[in-house]
């Protein structure tokens, strides 16, 4: 017995949320010693400071992502138009038309929106993608997606 | 437009799926996109729809490819 309540304690020491997993196996033990009649070696010192650390944060981030701002989109979608090898980042701004300035061709255009989808996580369906022919107008669809605003 | 469609998703599909192509994504895309701008003259539907079919073939036929070298490497690794 004395080595289980060893070993739970090795584990509580090791981190916080293991602490709390470990609470409800902690007090069963407790309860048999007090059946058994036997205080247990070193429940005090183990108990009194568990109770205090109880409390565990309400809030619980799982993969949370950094808020997006207008301006993260913008840098976000020009990086990924001057990591693209058929445009000339020197020609790149938020207005040039895709097809007219940057000379890309409709396939390629295809191919940025694929890169877009695959930068921000979600699929833009073709009749949208058809209408998104400006750095502009995808930094304004991203935005409407993820509900920012000015 | 319902073939224009037809052939943006036909190349989007390729593209997706020539991610792992042996000799290399950038070789694919290359051969891909000549592949298709060769034919954007094309104005007859019939041929168009011929040519949309021969793309499905090739979708085949890279699965095909893959599933073939997984069973190779399989093979080779096991030594079945």
């Amino acid at each position: 017995m004395s080595g289980l309540i060893k070993s739970v304690r090795v584990l509580s020491r090791n981190s916080s949320y293991l602490r709390a997993v470990a609470i409800r196996p902690l007090t069963v033990i407790a309860n048999k010693h007090k059946n058994y009649d036997q205080p247990p070696v070193t429940s005090s010192s183990v108990f009194a400071p568990l109770s205090q650390r109880l409390v565990l944060p309400l809030e619980r981030c799982y993969s949370s992502k950094p808020p997006l701002t207008l301006k993260l989109i913008t840098d976000r979608v020009l990086l990924v138009l001057k990591l693209y090898d058929k445009v000339n980042p020197d020609k790149l701004t938020l207005d040039s038309h895709f097809i007219n300035d940057l000379g890309l061709d409709s396939l390629d255009h295809v191919e940025v929106i694929m890169a877009m989808e695959d930068e921000f996580g979600f699929e833009i369906p073709d009749g949208d993608a058809e209408k998104l022919l400006k750095p502009a107008d995808i930094v304004r669809y991203v935005a409407d997606r993820e509900d920012i605003y000015e | 437009m319902s073939l224009r469609k037809e052939v943006i998703q036909l190349y989007k599909t390729l593209l997706h799926l020539g991610k792992d192509y042996p000799s290399g994504y950038e070789f694919f895309r290359t051969r891909l996109h000549k592949a298709f701008m060769k034919n954007k003259d094309e104005k007859d539907p019939e041929k168009i729809k011929k040519m949309i079919a021969h793309g499905q073939y090739i979708v085949k036929e890279l699965e095909t490819l893959y599933m073939l070298k997984k069973y190779r490497t399989l093979k080779r690794r096991y030594d079945l």
